[in-house]
């Protein structure tokens, strides 16, 4: 893969950097990623594995280089215990609803960064070539609403909720993260479309394409990196969202984060390992998103600086 | 269909402005504009950069709703009518290229926009790659072009199309000097060969004579004078018409009727003209181009002037000599011109008949040479 610089218009080789500054980068990258590899590796350990200091933190079969009071004994146990487990000694193994909580999640997030993309877009384009009276004063009210902190506005959001009867279902929480994602969608949109040529929008008109055509053939396709962009960073806000989750979800649209918080707690205290495997199912499908749309992403970030 | 003639009548007129306005808020960009256009014509809109030129080229694709007037393609009025359908392809200063498509694809937006059928679409992005050279860059993002393929390209979606009426706002403006050239000779072999009506904007007066069959030179958002690139040259209507047209510039001097109303009062002396038909009180500048300028022969009366500047330019050499503290350029053949040095006097005559009068408050013409 080749990256182009902006200043001298040279070609880079990814790895010209060398060895040093890879190694360097290697370091604060593990520094980085230490407490998301402590979770994923507490959720392959027993109980008693998972509370023991010194932190064992090699798997057994790593044994013959690592000191024997360092590693402990891999299991799949917290895995199966998310899904499925007995809530106190010696009764059955009983169904923990989470296969549902991880479908509300996907569900509820998927829906709204899709819902805030497809509305947000048309919104940014609109601010971008139809600007109103006074277009920066709309944008800026847009941005305001995601000032408050969300303490600040659980209150009426609540009442408003009760009213309407929105609370605990799924069409409630998916409006409300829409209209969480919306502000953020229409500027980060709005950047991309103002970075387009005009000119290329009226050679289109020229060539015989209405004003719908000139939108979904010239400047959407143009545009696909900041759709990305937009996504990922959507998805990750809401698909973390805990206070309004917790409030405004009922049984049937709980999602992951209320859930696992609920698992805290019972006969023998925090159950580490599970909570660990949680988390790490947890953070499997946007991993997966940010991974499909990576090369999206990369052209997403430094549009404008590479272009032209 | 075409007749030699430049005479304009409804059938041959491809594009007629009549009292154009276009406003911008405040601003003015086009103020009562009028111009023919006969077709089949290399018609080029000449002037400065902000004066109007993009603008009427956008009015006639129809990307600017104009505030009065009128505009007809081919006996059409259009002021209304929608961009669509209007037989017009152009090409932008930018070239425009949709980033997103290839070079083929590029080809074909405009014709699958009109509907063609996809065997018709294939075999005609076949016969643009070959005649603007290409065949080898088809796959290729624009982005990943040169400029001057970009510049084909740009070109060449506008030709797919079979416009009657081709608009090229400053084609040649990003590209270097050598394929500016270059593009100069192929744009009129493509014009040759299409025989469709273009209407070429420049700021560039070689372009402009170079490539004009008719030539319009715009000012302040109107044209001031249209004609052949001779009638320019010749017997501009006015002074700004003088300034601009010729290389190098027309040498404008202020100068006097004398008392007697039969000639000059000059920075360098009386010069015996035909009678201006001017009062003698009103402030009068004189044009005279500089190839117009010679030197004396033999025992000639003439005026000996000092050389401030000497400007090879290869086959001719420009001279600037020292006329009552402004300066006066002169056109000189290599040959003649060798050993002219800084500070030397050259024996000069200005020929009376090649001399251009404007009226130095609005600019019109008092005469031109003969």
């Amino acid at each position: 893969m080749l990256f182009r610089s902006n200043a001298k218009n040279q070609t880079r080789e990814v790895d010209q950097a060398g060895w040093g500054r890879t190694f360097g980068a290697t370091v604060v990258s593990l520094i980085y990623f230490f407490p998301v590899l402590i979770i994923i590796i507490t959720a392959f350990k027993e109980h008693t594995d998972a509370l023991a200091v010194p932190a064992k933190l090699f798997p057994d079969f790593l044994s013959f280089i690592v000191p024997e009071g360092l590693t402990f004994k891999p299991t799949f146990d917290n895995f199966v215990h998310v899904f499925s487990r007995s809530y106190s000694a010696g009764a059955a193994a009983q169904d923990t609803g989470f296969d549902r909580f991880f479908f509300n999640s996907i569900f509820i997030a998927g829906f709204s960064v899709l819902l805030a993309l497809f509305i947000g877009t048309l919104a940014a384009f609109g601010f971008s070539r139809y600007p109103l009276k006074g277009n920066d004063t709309y944008l800026f009210v847009i941005l305001t609403t995601r000032m408050l902190p969300a303490i600040v506005v659980i209150i009426p959001v609540m009442l408003m909720f009760r009213v309407t009867g929105l609370s605990g279902t799924y069409t409630g929480i998916i409006l409300l993260y829409t209209a969480f994602n919306l502000p953020f969608t229409i500027w980060m949109m709005k950047s991309f479309f103002d970075e387009l040529s005009p000119d290329v929008e009226d050679a289109a008109r020229i060539d015989g394409s209405s004003e719908r055509r000139v939108f979904f053939k010239i400047c959407l396709p143009q545009v696909l990196a900041g759709l990305a962009a937009t996504a990922v960073f959507g998805l990750i806000l809401t698909w973390n969202e805990f206070l309004f989750a917790l409030l405004l979800t009922g049984v049937e649209t709980r999602t992951v984060p209320v859930a696992m918080s609920q698992t805290i707690g019972g006969d023998i205290g925090v159950r580490w390992g599970l909570l660990a495997a949680i988390e790490t199912l947890f953070l499997i499908p946007v991993i997966l998103v940010t991974f499909f749309l990576q090369n999206q992403l990369l052209r997403g970030v430094t549009f404008g600086t590479v272009k032209r | 269909m075409q007749q030699g003639n430049g005479q304009t009548d409804e059938a041959e007129t491809a594009v007629r402005l009549r009292g154009v306005d276009k406003n911008f808020g405040d601003v003015e960009a086009l103020k009562d504009l009028s111009f023919d256009v006969a077709t089949g014509k290399f018609f080029v809109l000449f002037g400065p950069s902000s004066v109007g030129k993009t603008t009427t080229l956008r009015a006639i694709a129809g990307l600017e709703k104009i505030n009065a007037g009128k505009i007809e393609l081919n006996g059409r009025d259009v002021a209304d009518a929608p961009i669509r359908g209007r037989g017009v392809a152009m090409v932008f200063q930018s070239f425009a290229l949709y980033p997103h498509l290839s070079v083929a694809d590029n080809f074909a937006y405009p014709l699958k926009e009109s509907g063609l059928p996809a065997a018709e679409i294939k075999q005609r992005i076949g016969e643009t790659v070959e005649m603007l050279s290409l065949s080898h860059r088809t796959g290729n993002l624009p982005s990943t072009l040169s400029g001057g393929e970009q510049q084909r390209v740009a070109l060449g979606r506008a030709l797919i199309q079979r416009p009657n009426i081709l608009l090229l706002d400053e084609p040649l403006t990003n590209l270097d000097a050598k394929l500016r050239h270059d593009m100069r000779a192929e744009l009129k072999r493509l014009h040759r060969q299409f025989g469709m009506t273009i209407i070429y904007a420049t700021p560039d007066e070689l372009e402009a004579l170079s490539m004009g069959e008719d030539i319009a030179v715009m000012e302040e958002g109107h044209v001031v004078q249209q004609g052949s690139p001779d009638e320019l040259y010749e017997t501009p209507d006015n002074l700004y018409v003088a300034a601009k047209i010729g290389s190098p510039h027309m040498n404008l001097l202020d100068v006097s009727v004398n008392e007697d109303g039969d000639g000059l009062q000059t920075p360098f002396g009386p010069l015996e003209t035909k009678r201006p038909q001017v009062s003698g009180d009103e402030a009068i500048v004189m044009g005279i181009r500089p190839s117009d300028i010679r030197l004396a022969r033999d025992a000639e009366p003439h005026l000996n002037l000092k050389v401030q500047l000497v400007e090879p330019l290869g086959d001719i050499t420009v001279v600037s000599v020292d006329v009552a503290g402004s300066s006066l350029r002169l056109v000189l053949p290599e040959a003649g011109a060798l050993g002219v040095k800084p500070g030397h006097e050259l024996p000069i005559v200005i020929p009376p008949e090649r001399v251009h009068l404007f009226r130095k408050a609005d600019g019109t013409v008092v005469s031109t040479a003969m």
